[in-house]
């Protein structure tokens, strides 16, 4: 009886922690959403509305969506690049057996040890002092040098045993290795291959500090939503980070059905 | 059977191929202009697009911006710029001299400009010119004063400099983040000469400084203050003044500015060219834009902040007017002390001295 | 984020063994070799470029002065660079402990007490937040700690309150702001260490009587430190390094080393300064990896 009153309380106990942990996780984008309807040029509360003036207005805003537009460029680049860097780096370490092998794999997931800080401060010192001018590419090199060890390390870890067997077979049957790469491996690690990109791009969307060091006009969303904030107190950065999550929402659920989907059938 | 070594080589050519394409791509798509652009470093009331829209679409031409918040930091984004990277300047017209005489400005020719329309104290040659040569036109102008919440701020201890420093506000006072103007209008709540500041004048204001700090909140850029003003976070800001109360008149009719009995300081804003500009015609037109009643008068309401507009001929409404306070101008300016004026070196201790204020506790 | 490697299974040794052993030399370096120029070149050399910037301090008249110590000399003799240095420190390690204390048992009560089936979900919910723009969630932060923001004005409702507390623009601001970042991501980590921990050790202990805490304590938590240091240290890389936050929230009441290293970039133009700042922060994450390799090792980062 006791057993079952402590158990029911510790279960009532975890609910309570958790839903207090979802209020607080939720809290500043609630705060976020509801202040992108705000009738008034602050948002600040007291709310008045609701209206949607600020949505058209944002997406009327030119520097936001060429900002938006760089973002997806950069992102849908760079992914792919440290994709398939990282791929090709993963497959080589997994597959051949050659000397510095393991020095090698510490040294290409270094960047994940330290801060984007150091990473933008390094490229821009480069910039500095070959008197290259900042631009929307130095932010690719950039999100590269951080996301690529992510796709390495999560692209090492899919290539297992079980496709090596593949792969030895389709070998002895005469298939180059472009072929094998193409044809069983490539397929075979898909959903990790789809999972780190998804992720990169995540990553690199977000990204700020680079960004913000390495570019002058042409920049990424992130550095307009900052200048934005600089210039002016603006319900219009809401609305804008309202529409974000909603698109991050809707992307994340399709990939989610997308891979869990595949995975049941 | 081909050799496993030949195929596994160029598989690997294939990925040093990628990588090369990779990097092509890159190289290549730098993206090429089919439009003019004019590349302006600026304060951030520049960047409105209804200021900024009909010049753009008048003249075909795309203006870049980059962001600036003081002189010091417009010669740093220069420092990391080619020569003719840029082509306009908005800065503090305090420092045109400085500016000038590292032969960073072209010269300007005052038949270009109507200054029969700017008041005499505000095109003073002092702040625009030298040797006689003109480098920059005025444009906006205000004054970092006190700002504050009418209804929890006494609009009595507003007329005394020291105010901020009262006990009774600990915690309810915010300073604007522009060393500048903060330690200048500490000298004059000292009793100094703000134009003839040395360096034997800094430690007192140092410690005044840190003071402030003490019986502060907060400190914070622009938009930073603006929020915490208008939110009611703090009810007083040292160094605020038109700049952050005008845009926020209708939003919130309870934010007030003043000019102490002691004084205040007066920022200027002025347009310059860059010597090094490659489009010298296209610059002094967007000048003219700027200068002309109606870029004047979006200027002066700007969505960063609003600020007095240097040409008295500036299309607003008389509600704008009134908000920003038209017929006090003249007494205003008779109060009021432009920025002062540094030389590299001052500047760098003041920066310095402007860091361990903001890390004292 | 997954870290762990899978073990690397040794090659079959055939007859031409020589031979396969010289093709797997070169083929393997082929295949890294994009990946490794590509870091030598963006992060590497850059690196490289920095030590020696920070070996070179600017001379008074703006120019490049002789390779020395000077940068150095000159952090350690303005305080406010130090404090800058010793704040940064005190804020990461606040906010690792804080962000794993909160962080540890909401992954727990998602790895136990909610059914199977529901936990992805349960999970993906709770770093959803996760999704909306960096910047603008620390400027949202400021909306709901305003004093007429939600907060003020649920702690005035229940009464806690009768004057609205100065939340906002302060040090426990941006930890706040930290905080809520990194109990997503620890949240993520700890329950991807709690889930591969095999069920049979817990139900073992229990049949041999040890209580749901002696249980917990002797197996769960020792078996997911791994995870948790995975999280601490991540926590430690991307809090030390980050503007963002400490800019919009702090109300620059103390001020961290990015912000010291960003007015050193913005304001100063004094690259040599800024580098020495960043790669000063980057031996502080590096003494972190040290003392903390062994968990890091096990958990194959």
């Amino acid at each position: 009886m006791i057993r079952f009153f402590s158990r029911y309380f510790g279960t009532a106990l975890a609910t309570l922690y958790m839903l207090a942990c979802y209020a607080f996780i939720f809290l500043p984008v609630g705060v976020l959403v509801l202040f992108s309807f705000q009738d008034g040029r602050l948002p600040v509360p007291p709310f008045h509305g609701p209206t949607l003036v600020w949505y058209g207005r944002a997406l009327g805003n030119d520097r936001l969506m060429a900002g938006l537009g760089n973002s997806l460029i950069v992102g849908a680049v760079s992914s792919a690049l440290s994709v398939l860097l990282g791929f090709l780096a993963a497959y080589g370490i997994a597959r051949y057996i050659f000397p510095g092998r393991r020095a090698l794999q510490a040294f290409l997931v270094l960047p994940l040890a330290v801060s984007y800080l150091l990473i933008g401060m390094g490229l821009l010192v480069t910039l500095s002092a070959f008197g290259l001018s900042p631009s929307l590419e130095m932010v690719v090199v950039g999100h590269v040098v951080i996301n690529m060890p992510l796709a390495f390390a999560i692209v090492l870890a899919q290539l297992g045993e079980h496709q090596r067997r593949m792969e030895w077979a389709a070998r002895d049957l005469g298939a180059s290795t472009a072929r094998i790469l193409l044809t069983i491996v490539v397929p075979l690690i898909a959903p990790a291959l789809i999972a780190a990109f998804c992720l990169c791009f995540t990553l690199s969307w977000d990204e700020f500090l680079i960004s913000f060091l390495v570019t002058r006009f042409d920049v990424t969303l992130p550095v307009v939503i900052w200048t934005m904030l600089r210039g002016g107190l603006n319900p219009q950065t809401n609305a804008v980070g309202s529409i974000i999550f909603a698109g991050s929402i809707l992307l994340v659920a399709t990939v989610e059905a997308l891979l869990f989907g595949k995975r049941r059938a | 059977m081909t050799s496993p070594c030949r195929t596994d080589t160029k598989a690997a050519r294939g990925a040093l191929l990628a990588l090369i394409a990779g990097v092509a791509w890159m190289v290549v798509s730098t993206p090429a202009f089919a439009r003019n652009t004019l590349d302006v470093l600026t304060w951030c009331d520049h960047e409105d697009p209804a200021l900024l829209g009909p010049f753009e679409k008048a003249n075909d031409v795309k203006v870049n911006f980059k962001d600036i918040d003081s002189t010091a930091a417009a010669l740093a984004v220069l420092g990391q710029s080619k020569p003719g990277d840029w082509d306009v300047l908005v800065a503090d017209e305090t420092d045109t001299g400085r500016l000038a005489g590292l032969g960073l400005l072209a010269p300007l020719d005052a038949k270009d400009f109507p200054f029969g329309d700017i008041p005499t104290a505000i095109a003073s040659p002092k702040l625009t010119s030298v040797n006689g040569v003109l480098y920059s036109v005025p444009e906006k102008f205000g004054y970092n004063t006190i700002a504050y919440n009418k209804t929890t701020f006494d609009a009595a201890a507003a007329a005394d400099i020291n105010s901020p420093w009262d006990p009774k506000y600990k915690g309810r006072v915010a300073v604007y983040d522009y060393y500048v103007p903060e330690i200048e209008y500490t000298a004059i709540a000292l009793g100094m000469n703000p134009e003839k500041l040395t360096d034997a004048d800094l430690p007192a204001i140092k410690a005044k400084l840190i003071a402030l700090k003490q019986n502060a909140a907060m400190v914070g850029d622009v938009t930073t203050v603006q929020q915490a003003l208008a939110t009611g976070a703090v009810d007083v800001l040292f160094g605020g003044g038109e700049w952050v109360t005008a845009g926020l008149a209708h939003d919130n009719p309870n934010l007030n500015y003043t000019i102490p009995k002691q004084g205040g300081v007066r920022w200027q804003q002025g347009l310059s060219v860059f010597a090094t500009s490659q489009k010298k015609d296209l610059a002094t037109k967007f000048i003219q834009y700027i200068l002309s009643p109606e870029g004047q008068g979006k200027l002066a309401t700007s969505s960063c902040y609003w600020g007095m507009p240097a040409n008295s001929k500036a299309v607003l409404t008389d509600d704008q007017k009134t908000i920003l306070r038209w017929s006090d101008q003249p007494t205003y300016i008779k109060t009021t002390f432009p920025y002062l004026q540094m030389t590299p070196d001052f500047d760098k201790k003041l920066q310095a001295m402007w860091a361990e204020v903001l890390q004292s506790k | 984020m997954a870290r762990t490697l899978a073990p690397v299974v040794a090659v079959e040794r055939s007859a031409n063994e020589a031979r396969a052993a010289r093709r797997d030399r070169l083929a393997g370096a082929a295949f890294t070799l994009p990946a490794l120029i590509w870091i030598l070149i963006f992060f590497a050399a850059p690196l490289v470029l920095m030590a020696y910037f920070s070996f070179t301090p600017l001379s008074p008249t703006g120019g490049r002065g002789a390779i020395g110590l000077g940068n150095y000399r000159a952090f350690f003799a303005e305080s406010a660079y130090v404090e800058a240095l010793w704040n940064s420190v005190v804020t990461t390690a606040i906010v690792v402990v804080l962000s794993l204390l909160l962080a540890y048992p909401f992954a727990f009560a998602i790895a136990t007490k909610v059914p199977r089936s529901w936990q992805r979900l349960a999970l993906a919910v709770a770093i959803l937040p996760f999704w909306t723009s960096y910047v603008v969630r620390s400027y949202a932060w400021l909306l709901a700690l305003s004093p007429s923001g939600v907060i003020n004005w649920t702690l005035h409702a229940l009464g806690v309150t009768h004057h609205p507390l100065m939340l906002a623009y302060s040090p426990g601001a941006t930890i706040l702001g930290f905080v809520h970042f990194f109990i997503m991501l620890n949240t993520l980590t700890i329950y991807a260490n709690l889930v591969q921990i095999n069920p049979r050790y817990v139900l073992a202990a229990r049949d041999l009587g040890a209580g749901a805490w002696r249980s917990f304590l002797t197996i769960t938590l020792p078996l997911s430190i791994p995870g948790v240091m995975v999280g601490a240290f991540l926590t430690v890389v991307l809090c030390i390094g980050d503007y963002v936050t400490p800019q919009i929230l702090g109300g620059f009441r103390e001020l961290l080393l990015p912000q010291v290293i960003m007015m050193q970039i913005q304001r100063q133009l004094d690259l040599p300064m800024a580098s020495t700042m960043s790669l000063l922060m980057t031996i502080v994450v590096a003494i972190v990896y040290l003392a903390m390799q062994r968990w890091l090792r096990m958990a194959r980062l």
